[in-house]
């Protein structure tokens, strides 16, 4: 048999388990396609109409497409954390073939959220030039660093909680629930800027909502990144990263053969 | 060659440590057959996965040059909602195999699994024999140093187990087999040199037959 480096044995199955997973998102039940995009399409579309019809059209910013940014960056966060979460579980029958590392799984998920973010961020792209919105981006530069950016620290957060949800079941759902409420906490569908002083020195602390605001601020003119701690964000970043990697190569082998 | 060097594997438990293999060191030489005997929770399975690199020895080292299968048990290594072809592409994938290498591979199995329908549908409709020949059909698309075979050739109608044995005899030709069996004959048959595995200690002799006189041994006791 050929000898391969390492770096091509992991890309070999990252590859294989990317295709894998596509496979079993998209083909989920009958119009599995269909579902994969709209579902997320449905959502904001009721958000944006709700926003509309309680608070008018009115004002400098195009809330239609500030709350579609939002969302789509919402969603990216929180389908990468819940995939993470059951990766290592999910792909144990693969651990038979000694190539396939449990992290493997855990990268071929995120990939998967990733090609999914674009495909729908492709479409409301496409739809906000047809429905003549609000498409002059201030910062496009930025915008895309901000979606990068996420992802990193999307993925620090996930391995980290899988990591340790892999030991201590009940971990994963307190993660569960300390989640559900983060989408109102998020910047999602307001700006910090236009939130009273006490409630932002509570939100501050939520890194998530930095990294929507870097987002939002940097699309719209109208919007300035006062709010937002570059810092905070980094320290956000490395540290579940660096942690969560560091547990990962202790743990490894307790987690392929549990 | 394959050396093992101070081996010892426990698992925890919560009466304590469960010894499996206790500071094993013996080595097995190139291009022989090796039968592993032993009772039903004497750890064949826990050695056949650390060969397979998948259970890790607790402390000591396992040396060797040589690539290995992935471990043929009954059931296992597949994904329940992949089809047999799915599986076969997966595992393509993961050992590097190229577009045409894969369709090469997947006619092969195809043919010789002899699931007819059952190839193009999930894993989880599949019987614990469908998914032996589904795995065995596949290592033999692969050139491997060492098949790890636990007791997969013991399933399946006669007519196929008869089918298995004549392509393994044929493989061996050109790699070797790591074999755990409870099937005195097939052992004989196929291996050369044995390990009897009792008490958290392997026992290595370089005559299956000695291997299997002691197991027979062990039994009675």
């Amino acid at each position: 048999m050929k000898q391969r480096t390492a770096w091509q044995v992991q890309k070999s199955v990252v590859y294989a388990l990317f295709l894998r997973e596509v496979s079993v998102r998209f083909s989920a039940g009958r119009l599995g396609y269909f579902w994969v995009i709209f579902e997320p399409l449905m959502q904001i579309f009721i958000f944006v109409l709700v926003k509309m019809l309680l608070f008018g059209t009115k004002s400098p910013l195009d809330y239609s497409v500030f709350i579609t940014i939002g969302f789509v960056a919402f969603n990216l966060f929180r389908h990468i954390l819940d995939r993470s979460m059951s990766a290592f579980e999910g792909n144990k029958g693969l651990y038979a073939y000694k190539q396939v590392k449990p992290i493997d799984g855990l990268i071929a998920r995120i990939l998967v959220e990733i090609l999914i973010t674009m495909i729908i961020a492709t479409i409301f792209v496409a739809m906000g030039f047809y429905l003549d919105r609000d498409m002059n981006v201030e910062n496009i530069g930025m915008v895309i660093l901000g979606f990068l950016w996420l992802i990193v620290f999307s993925f620090g957060i996930g391995l980290f909680i899988s990591v340790i949800g892999i030991f201590f079941n009940s971990f994963l759902k307190v993660v569960r629930l300390v989640l559900s409420p983060l989408m109102f906490v998020s910047a999602i569908f307001y700006s910090m800027q236009n939130m009273p002083q006490a409630l932002q020195q509570l939100l501050y602390y939520n890194p998530l909502a930095h990294f929507i605001e870097m987002i939002h601020d940097n699309y719209f003119f109208v919007l300035n990144d006062s709010f937002i701690d570059y810092e905070y964000m980094l320290i956000w970043t490395i540290m579940p990263l660096y942690i969560g990697l560091w547990l990962y190569r202790k743990l490894e082998k307790g987690i392929i053969s549990v | 060659m394959i050396e093992l060097q101070n081996v010892t594997k426990y698992f925890r438990t919560t009466k304590g440590k469960k010894y499996i293999l206790k500071d094993v060191s013996f080595s097995i030489p190139s291009d022989v057959n090796v039968g592993i005997l032993g009772k039903n929770g004497a750890g064949k399975s826990t050695l056949m996965k650390m060969l397979g690199q998948i259970e890790f020895p607790s402390h000591g080292k396992i040396i060797s040059d040589k690539t290995f299968s992935w471990v043929m048990g009954v059931g296992g290594g597949f994904q329940n909602n992949m089809t047999g072809r799915a599986n076969v592409k997966f595992v393509c994938r993961i050992y590097g195999k190229s577009k045409e290498e894969i369709n090469r591979a997947i006619e092969f199995v195809k043919e010789f699994s002899e699931l007819e329908d059952y190839f193009e549908m999930p894993i989880r409709t599949y019987s614990s024999g469908m998914k032996s020949r589904l795995t065995f059909g596949l290592s033999l698309a692969f050139d491997f140093d060492y098949l790890l075979i636990d007791e997969t050739l013991s399933v399946g109608d006669a007519r196929f187990r008869k089918k298995s044995k004549e392509a393994l005899m044929k493989k061996i030709e050109s790699c070797s087999v790591l074999l755990v069996s409870h099937d005195m004959g097939t052992l004989r048959d196929i291996c050369d040199v044995g390990i009897v595995s009792n008490n958290a200690q392997l026992h290595f002799f370089d005559d299956i037959n000695d291997a299997i006189k002691m197991y027979e041994t062990i039994n009675k006791g």
